[in-house]
């Protein structure tokens, strides 16, 4: 019986409650939908058409729509990844000195998730750059708040 | 360092925690299947004992006032070891009654009970019952919804503080009828009733909890959580927080005084935090190394001088110590190491005056026990 951590051993013990994933969700998330974040959205492009990317920023990573479906957080995301991208890299630390700490840490979620996304491997220097910016100020801290956080965007 | 009063490499192996007897003179450590015990003589470790009855990895240990020992392990039992005059030990097997390993194990102040925390969601709370001559263990179930990775007794012996991979901490009632009384818990803050499982109070934290102890005399509790955070809570309202500047995870903590936590996990070295008008904050670090010559890249993240971090980016550093490791053939700046070469697995008071918590012991993954004055 070498192989004796992979028994199923919950099989033998149908009283036991199998772990599903719903006991591991954040309690008390408010679900949010599409249409009470279009306003916010819309903020976030006017911000990148203006230029004004502190406050596009900062809106961005205040409040994060952590209780809404998957299909919400990537329009969403992507809102976010356009504002992002249009900063020139040259400005990308002006807005990073700007953002407090859990401001910082909503953008390391974001910057991750737009690695995981065709839509942000595009951008992925982008992308990059802002990591880069964002752990010279906070070093690890972010990345390790990122990693234990169960509320996703 | 002056912080070190004494430091033994005993074993090859992690040590994942670690225990010393009420007179400190016996160490007892756990490593691999085994659980090792050392008497402590002239600043030397003398291994006396050898318990070796666990036949997967041994979790925890401890040791109860009367000098009883109890070890947990993957197993999925504990076992009382009770010392004889000859300096060996009985084992007696306790069956927790759980399909997944056990993980933490605590006596209660008394040294009649001990809780076990387990991956199987359960924590067993196990008692002596003198008629059948027997470790009798109950179980507390709801609403636990992942493994337990710490456990604390209040001293009134009755509150049970735990902690786990669900985020939650959460406070149980471990009064168990017959050995406990209804005194231990008068003026109780935390509730009024207190029946055998009862759930006291509950937090969310979101991260793993790695370790949780009290401070029966300020009815305060504290945690460490994989988010490398430190927090405080008390019966009035919510946790207080404050993080490690290194931004890595603690693993383990200790009240020195009301006012003081010390705290040691992946930075390798121990932390001290303090707790003053503005609440809690980082105090100072202990056997931290300060390299001589300023190190001129691998410290990428722990500087905080702006204009060096330009010159030296982030990510970097990785890339610059192959290319010079390739150059000459060694890394110039090499830095010093911490007395612990690897994360801090379990903290433990090794010696009070009145005024608190004077010398602290550590047990770490790199096999060593570290004794540090404070």
């Amino acid at each position: 019986m070498s192989d004796w951590r992979r028994i199923d051993i919950d099989a033998f013990d149908p009283e036991s409650g199998r772990l599903t994933k719903e006991d591991l969700q954040p309690p008390a998330v408010k679900p949010i939908t599409l249409q009470e974040l279009q306003p916010r959205i819309a903020q976030l492009r006017s911000c990148a058409t203006s230029g004004d990317f502190v406050r596009g920023v900062k809106l961005a990573t205040i409040d994060p729509p952590y209780g809404s479906d998957n299909d919400t957080k990537l329009q969403y995301f992507l809102a976010v990844l356009e504002l992002l991208t249009q900063v020139r890299q040259a400005d990308i630390a002006g807005v990073v000195q700007q953002l407090d700490q859990s401001q910082q840490e909503v953008l390391i979620k974001y910057l991750y998730k737009g690695m995981s996304l065709a839509e942000g491997q595009k951008q992925g220097g982008v992308l990059l750059s802002w990591f880069e910016k964002v752990t010279q100020k906070s070093g690890v801290n972010p990345i390790s708040r990122f990693l234990s956080d169960r509320r996703t965007i | 360092m002056s912080s070190i009063s004494a430091k033994f490499k005993l074993v090859k192996a992690p040590i994942y925690s670690h225990c010393f007897n009420n007179e400190r003179n016996l160490l007892a450590i756990t490593c691999e299947n085994n659980c090792y015990v050392y008497k402590l003589n002239n600043g030397q470790a003398i291994l006396a004992a050898t318990l070796a009855d666990h036949d997967k990895t041994v979790t925890a240990v401890d040791i109860s006032v009367h000098g009883r020992i109890v070890t947990c392990s993957q197993d999925r039992n504990a076992i009382v070891w009770e010392p004889l005059s000859d300096g060996s030990y009985k084992p007696t097997l306790v069956l927790l009654r759980i399909n997944r390993a056990a993980t933490c194990v605590k006596w209660a102040a008394n040294g009649y009970k001990f809780a076990v925390g387990s991956s199987a969601r359960i924590i067993s709370v196990c008692y002596y019952e003198q008629d059948n001559d027997w470790w009798v263990s109950k179980h507390i179930k709801k609403p636990i919804k992942s493994t337990i990775n710490t456990l604390s007794w209040h001293e009134n012996g009755v509150l049970l503080a735990c902690g786990g991979t669900d985020g939650y901490i959460r406070i149980f009632s471990g009064f168990v009828k017959g050995l406990d009384s209804k005194e231990q818990v008068a003026g109780c803050p935390w509730g009024d009733k207190f029946p055998f499982g009862a759930l006291v109070g509950e937090w969310y934290h979101g991260a793993w909890i790695h370790d949780v102890k009290w401070r029966s005399q300020a009815e305060k509790l504290a945690y460490v959580a994989h988010d490398s955070s430190l927090n405080v809570l008390d019966y009035r309202g919510q946790p207080k927080r404050v993080d490690n500047i290194d931004g890595l995870p603690f693993k383990a903590l200790i009240w020195i005084d009301d006012h003081t936590i010390l705290c040691g996990g992946y930075s390798c070295h121990p932390v001290l935090f303090t707790e003053d008008n503005s609440g809690w904050k980082f105090a100072r670090n202990l056997d931290k190394t300060t390299s001589t010559e300023k190190p001129t890249s691998f410290t990428g993240v722990s500087g905080n001088d702006q204009e060096e971090e330009e010159e030296h980016s982030f990510g970097m550093s990785a890339l610059k110590k192959f290319k010079e490791l390739d150059l000459k053939g060694k890394i110039s700046a090499q830095q010093e190491r911490s007395t612990h070469e690897n994360a801090i697995t379990c903290l433990f008071p090794f010696s009070e005056t009145s005024r608190g918590v004077s010398q602290v012991s550590s047990s770490g993954l790199d096999g060593k026990i570290v004794i540090f004055n404070l």
